[in-house]
């Protein structure tokens, strides 16, 4: 299907009410675009996607190492099943968000995992249980940035011989 | 008590009741544990019963990896099983890690817990794979000299 | 959150518990026999795939990925090439499209008979139990056939499908559709004319229209408060754009309604499987991917039997992916499950968790206890909530233990 016009049309309108998206709103394939967002702005483009624009499916968030900065992706997602993945960095002293449990409750989870794996700070988050690292799991230990290895463990499997497989 | 004369004691026991835990597996060998209690493959028949509580097992059947998170469990699980008791582990997981060998948050294998009488290997487990490993079990205890 | 008064008790359930299978934890404050509260502690199963799947090749990833979930394996499998082979830019020949499709739908058919009969058990009703699981081993040894294995087929490569179905394949699975659709209009029958079953299930569970949608509930679960969401149909993937189906709804918004939307999913699979086998393109059934995928990124959606899963995939030119991250649909449902027990019995626990058929090895799960001060605090085994649910329920007259004698004979060979 080659007609990306419902894409083309969530481009301008995104790009028309935040100027700044101007060059990052991107259209990946039918149903998949990508906007890489400044850090002070994502949670009014957040904000606006969801009430305005019936991105109304939090789908997930991803949160990656970056190196200098730690970045989060708010997946979101229309009935219609038009997908916009909207992204930002944040610095790794500092790594903070909001929290969009205001918008989707469900997003708790996905927070506690920002939390647990890459070690960021979510506000407005209430208390709440690890996740999804077990309780006695020591603190500053963050498994998914990059620089971290398990302590004790042998370390990834042995290459070999691979057999590519088609 | 030697261990000897637990078996006799247990192969008197004609009757195994497992309890079954899963030890944070994917859970194709927990479906296959149970789909070896349907009709198709009737564990039952060789009189192994399924129960709720650790208090009424004499054999548990361990899936899974062990995740940190649930070494403690698995433990207390354990000490409440009383004597004699056997364990047995089932799919790749719980033999040696399997995939999962190598990542964090996981022992790689129940032995690195608790003592394991019979590995039941496969990425799952069959449940024909099952029913070998629990008949051969019981045949391994019943024929103790 | 409401305040709960020192007489109110906290108990304990999981992590082990005989029918999910999985280790789950959940908390749950009651006073008397009603729920005030529910906690949910998840984790238990938490393996670090994400993490592994840095430090190994795409391929390696792949069988991972594959074994987050032993009953969607396909599932997780399918979602994470399809990310990865949108990376690559690669266009897969249509039959491998359709033959994906076709394990996906004959994932589905053993997914929902294997809810079918724990959901059974969950109430009592050990016959369905049987019944159902000795129908889905014929599901099973046609997986076995096709793939290999039972479970985690090892079906998908990037590119396309490592293996193919023979003439002789297609007829069993096309005599297997025919048995299988008799069984179920067998089930469908019990479903819809046992009033005892109706009458267990109804009113259980309920989760409004609206609160489904505010809390993300997805797959059956949302489709049985007439959500009519379906990633098959909404952002359609592999061969579903190309054959016809129905999204099956229910506005019934209780384990009922969820029942009745799985048993009519399995209907709508033999007919999928079906066309897709009679309309089966020829041709190679995969196309070569390279080791090395290019930088990229993508978000591959698929409906498992629970609901939507979602995988994202981030490639920086090397053999190994930069970041995989998983979503899988009970981690989207379990928030409306904490909500659905509010104000309900504790005996309906066990069946409103089963309902929304929870893969906690696709979330990993945990369960924690928790006491509230002052409280009496009690630790049960799931077995002996479920147990207590039996009895509480053969208290109320619904004794559903009196079906499994009843239903002995209504069998066709």
């Amino acid at each position: 299907m080659s007609d990306m016009s419902q894409e083309q049309a969530i481009q301008t309108e995104l790009t028309a009410a935040y100027p700044c998206l101007q060059d990052t709103v991107r259209i990946q394939r039918a149903r998949r675009l990508y906007a890489a967002v400044p850090r002070e702005r994502i949670g009014e483009v957040f904000a606006f996607v969801v009430r305005k624009m019936d991105f109304s499916m939090l789908c997930a968030i991803t949160g990656l190492d970056e190196g200098e900065t730690l970045g989060v992706i708010y997946h979101l997602a229309r009935p219609d099943g038009t997908m916009l993945n909207l992204s930002a960095s944040v610095p790794k002293e500092r790594p903070i968000l909001r929290s969009v449990t205001g918008f989707f409750p469900a997003a708790d989870a996905y927070e506690r995992e920002l939390i647990d794996l890459l070690g960021f700070q979510v506000e407005g988050l209430g208390p709440g249980p690890h996740y999804p690292l077990p309780d006695d799991w020591p603190a500053g230990q963050y498994p998914l940035r990059k620089d971290w290895t398990a302590p004790d463990q042998a370390g990834p499997p042995r290459q070999g011989s691979e057999n590519p497989d088609v | 008590m030697s261990l000897l004369k637990q078996a006799v004691k247990w192969a008197r026991v004609k009757s195994p009741w497992v309890l079954h835990f899963n030890t944070g597996a994917c859970n194709a060998c927990d479906i296959e544990i149970i789909a070896a209690l349907t009709p198709q493959y009737d564990l039952e028949r060789f009189g192994v019963q399924l129960k709720g509580t650790p208090r009424h097992a004499d054999v548990l059947l361990c899936s899974g990896p062990v995740t940190r998170q649930i070494k403690d469990r698995l433990l207390r699980i354990y000490e409440q099983m009383a004597e004699p008791k056997f364990v047995v582990a089932i799919g790749t997981c719980a033999c040696s890690g399997g995939v999962f060998k190598g990542c964090y948050n996981v022992l790689a294998g129940i032995d690195n817990v608790l003592p394991v009488l019979a590995y039941i290997p496969g990425c799952p487990a069959s449940p024909t794979a099952i029913l070998d490993g629990v008949v051969k079990l019981l045949r391994s205890l019943e024929s103790a000299p | 959150m409401s305040e709960t008064r020192s007489r109110d008790v906290t108990i304990p359930i999981g992590p082990q518990h005989p029918a999910l299978k999985e280790p789950t934890s959940f908390s749950v404050t009651l006073s008397g026999e009603k729920i005030l509260q529910v906690g949910v502690r998840l984790g238990y199963n938490h393996r670090g795939i994400e993490k592994a799947c840095e430090s190994r090749s795409f391929i390696q990833s792949l069988y991972l990925i594959e074994r987050v979930c032993g009953i969607c394996s396909h599932s997780h499998s399918s979602c994470f090439v399809q990310a990865v082979e949108e990376i690559a830019g690669l266009q897969l020949p249509h039959r491998a499209m359709y033959l994906r499709t076709i394990i996906a739908e004959l994932e589905r058919l053993h997914s929902h008979l294997l809810w079918l009969g724990v959901a059974g058990h969950e109430i009592g009703f050990d016959t369905l139990l049987m019944y159902t699981w000795r129908d889905r081993e014929i599901v099973m040894d046609l997986l076995a056939a096709i793939t290999g294995n039972r479970v985690n087929y090892g079906m998908n490569t990037f590119g396309g499908v490592r293996r193919d179905i023979s003439p002789e394949q297609k007829a069993d699975i096309l005599k297997a559709m025919d048995t299988l659709e008799e069984r179920t209009k067998y089930y469908i029958s019990v479903a819809t004319e046992e009033t005892t079953l109706i009458q267990r299930l109804s009113g259980v569970g309920v989760l409004s229209h609206d609160d489904a949608i505010r809390l993300g509930a997805v797959g059956p679960t949302a489709r049985a408060s007439n959500v009519k969401r379906d990633i098959r149909k909404d952002d359609p993937y592999a061969a579903y754009d190309q054959v016809p189906f129905e999204v099956i709804t229910s506005d019934l918004n209780d384990v009922y309604g969820r029942t009745l939307v799985r048993v009519r999913e399995l209907m709508e699979s033999y007919k999928l499987i079906r066309h897709l086998l009679n309309s089966l393109p020829d041709g190679p059934i995969a196309v070569k991917a390279p080791r090395k995928m290019p930088a990229g990124e993508a978000v591959s959606r698929y409906e498992a039997p629970r609901g939507e899963n979602v995988h994202y995939v981030r490639a920086n030119g090397s053999e190994k992916p930069e970041r995989v991250k998983v979503r899988a649909p009970t981690l989207a449902n379990v928030q409306a499950v904490a909500h659905m027990l509010i104000d309900r019995y504790l005996a309906d626990l066990p069946i409103v968790v089963a309902a929304i058929d929870p893969c906690f090895s696709c979330t990993d799960r945990l369960i924690d206890l928790t006491r509230e001060g002052g409280g009496r605090c009690d630790v049960i085994t799931w077995g002996q909530l479920h147990d207590y649910s039996l009895r509480w329920y053969k208290k109320q007259g619904m004794d559903l233990s009196k079906l499994n004698s009843r239903f002995k004979c209504g069998e066709s060979s």
